[in-house]
């Protein structure tokens, strides 16, 4: 990645000044109750789905987890195969992408979208154009994170 | 004929025999679905992937094109086009059903004027009898290629545009104009300008000072009025750019008549589409020019009008990579 | 785009008459079960075998744990040779079920050093517990399907992801 501040001569600053002012601007507070909301109300979905399991079959809360995430991706590639997973997207922003069900959303519409290319290349190769990141970093930090608490514990500090 | 610095005055008056416009499912529920020549009700059109689907588009508004021209392939000399997705394949593979002389263009979303411009300056100097000139974009092709998946649930921010799809394409001949059609009159080719903005959500802010550089140039080279004109129509600046590039030409000392001042992207969508602050692309430019805008000259609304296409000349490498947006800008003018 | 709208629609009636159904409560139903996930039920302390010494004892178990100011729920449930013990925690106190967990189980070393304890806060386990004391009763459900019943409960208390 190069440098992001590119250094801006002044005829560049004057017209960042201007076109900032023409700039329509996010409504931020707006767009934070909606995620929230929306946010809320997909985790809720989820613990309602927990507790449906949990009633019905033989699992306790501890693995209960495994078949919420798996129902809750399956909704999320209904809506994303459908087309109006992005509408919700569009809408709330982050209370769409963050739980579980925008990652899903996220390798499924790549995956959708890069099947004119083929199942191997094409699917394959770039279903986690958008969630490899996540992957990749995820675990990354579990592993310094898991490092630190051994060291700790190690030390006797915790 | 050179004048100025860069831009061209066409004497011959090359005439816009006819033209042919395709587009989509948004486009047909747009404010000007009557100006277009063929719409369809899906972006897949009955292909299997976006691009071959562009491609789809070309070919139609070119057969189009050369139905309403009364015109075979064979008497056409050249094609100029370009679209928006990488190596322009899918006006590449339109001009090799066409089996015209092609040349590829590549201008971003100035690519229809970048056409029309060169077009005319073949015919004017007897280059060419008949030029075909176009340019095209599909949204969800185009989407995939720069941005997210098209089903991917991202928040676009009210600064965003929405790619148009379709294709425009038009006719260009050095016959003597006998029926009252719309003719080229002068073009002038802008430079590339950079602002420094790096936000691709936000291509109207990063082209607007482009345009305006365009304008005034035309302006000065030919020693015109801004009055001169009876519209002066920039291709997708949208709402934030148009309001950008006026208040950057007023502080430049040209003022211009906002009812006079309107933007393609602007014109193509209806309030209650979710285009954000207006259409953008290759295609949208042309689809409104060579529909909506010459039918409205051949009424007799407009006289002289001045299309100034703009274009944002980035990649989403570069952008990875931290670059700003360079951008340009392509005018000519057209007169009935 | 109408199918699509059409196909929208259906989905979304669907799932309010699947959470309009869910929600209603049956007015004639025996079975305790069904709210034990959602509210407090106070099931009352059983044992698997017939055993009167066993019954104060739980009884008192029951009536020690339920003390604790983080518990609202207490099931006591006494087998052969394990006594189940399952608690709900408070909502708010879910942030220290490892210190609770560790208080309710010395608390139960210190008075009752003699029994076996099996301790759980597990929703699951307390769901299983209330349907197996609604089972018992029934006084023809045998002492045998008890004792196996319970043997089941401990080891899905066991189970890891």
């Amino acid at each position: 990645m190069g440098n992001k501040k590119q250094k801006k001569t002044p005829e560049q600053q004057q017209y960042e000044q201007l076109q900032q002012k023409h700039e329509t601007k996010r409504p931020i507070f707006k767009n934070c109750l909606k995620a929230f909301f929306v946010g809320g109300f997909i985790c809720t979905i989820g613990q309602a789905i927990s507790y449906f399991y949990i009633y019905f079959f033989n699992f306790t809360e501890q693995t209960a987890g495994n078949p919420t995430v798996a129902t809750m991706i399956f909704l999320a590639m209904l809506m994303t195969g459908f087309g109006f997973y992005d509408r919700i997207g569009q809408f709330a922003g982050a209370g769409s992408a963050v739980p579980i069900t925008g990652f899903g959303n996220a390798v499924i519409s790549a995956a959708i979208e890069h099947r004119t290319e083929g199942f191997v290349l094409g699917v394959g190769g770039n279903m986690f154009k958008l969630a490899g990141s996540v992957i990749l970093f995820g675990v990354f930090a579990a592993f310094v994170v898991a490092l630190i608490k051994t060291l700790l514990i190690m030390w006797g500090v915790i | 004929m050179l004048v100025g610095k860069q831009s061209w005055i066409f004497q011959q008056h090359p005439v816009i025999a006819a033209t042919g416009v395709s587009g989509g499912p948004f486009e047909a529920n747009g404010h000007l679905a009557e100006d277009f020549d063929i719409l369809h009700d899906d972006l897949w059109m009955g292909q299997d992937s976006y691009e071959k689907a562009q491609r789809v588009l070309i070919e139609e508004a070119i057969q189009t094109v050369m139905q309403k021209g009364n015109i075979q392939k064979e008497d056409v000399q050249f094609l100029i086009a370009g679209d928006l997705i990488n190596q322009i394949t899918p006006t590449s593979f339109a001009a090799r059903t066409a089996q015209i002389p092609y040349f590829g263009l590549f201008g971003a979303c100035s690519t229809s004027m970048e056409g029309l411009a060169l077009a005319s300056f073949m015919v004017n100097y007897k280059g060419a009898k008949n030029v075909l000139t176009g340019a095209s974009s599909h949204n969800a092709a185009t989407e995939k290629q720069f941005r997210y998946p098209t089903e991917y649930g991202g928040q676009k921010p009210p600064t965003a545009q929405w790619t148009a799809t379709g294709a425009g394409v038009a006719l260009v001949t050095d016959k003597k104009n006998g029926e009252n059609l719309p003719y080229t009159t002068s073009a002038t080719i802008g430079k590339v300008i950079d602002m420094g903005l790096t936000d691709p959500f936000n291509m109207g802010g990063a082209m607007a000072p482009a345009a305006a550089d365009t304008i005034t140039a035309h302006l000065k080279d030919l020693q015109l009025e801004p009055s001169h004109y009876d519209l002066i129509v920039t291709g997708d600046l949208a709402r934030v750019g148009r309001e950008t590039v006026l208040d950057l030409l007023e502080t430049n000392g040209l003022k211009m008549d906002p009812n006079r001042f309107l933007d393609c992207g602007l014109m193509l969508y209806k309030e209650d589409q979710p285009v954000q602050a207006g259409g953008s692309g290759a295609g949208c430019s042309a689809i409104v020019l060579y529909g909506h805008l010459l039918n409205q000259m051949k009424k007799g609304i407009y006289k002289r009008i001045l299309l100034v296409a703009t274009g944002a000349l980035l990649s989403p490498l570069s952008f990875q990579q931290g670059e700003s947006i360079p951008c340009i800008a392509h005018a000519v003018s057209i007169e009935i | 785009m109408k199918i699509k709208q059409l196909i929208l629609h259906v989905f979304i009636i669907q799932c309010l008459a699947l959470i309009v159904t869910g929600c209603n409560i049956p007015q004639n139903q025996t079975s305790k079960d069904y709210m034990v996930l959602l509210k407090a039920t106070n099931p009352t302390p059983r044992t698997v075998a017939s055993d009167s010494k066993g019954e104060e004892l739980i009884t008192d178990i029951e009536k020690n744990i339920e003390a604790h100011k983080d518990l609202y729920d207490v099931a006591v449930i006494k087998g052969k040779k394990h006594i189940l013990v399952v608690y709900k925690v408070k909502h708010l106190q879910r942030f220290h079920m490892k210190k609770i967990e560790k208080e309710v189980n010395e608390k139960l070393e210190k008075e009752y050093p003699d029994e076996n304890f099996i301790v759980s806060s597990d929703y699951k386990i307390f769901l299983e517990a209330v349907r197996l004391e609604e089972k018992m009763k029934d006084t023809n459900f045998s002492e045998e399907k008890a004792d196996q019943e319970f043997e089941r409960i401990i080891k899905l208390k066991k189970e890891l992801t």
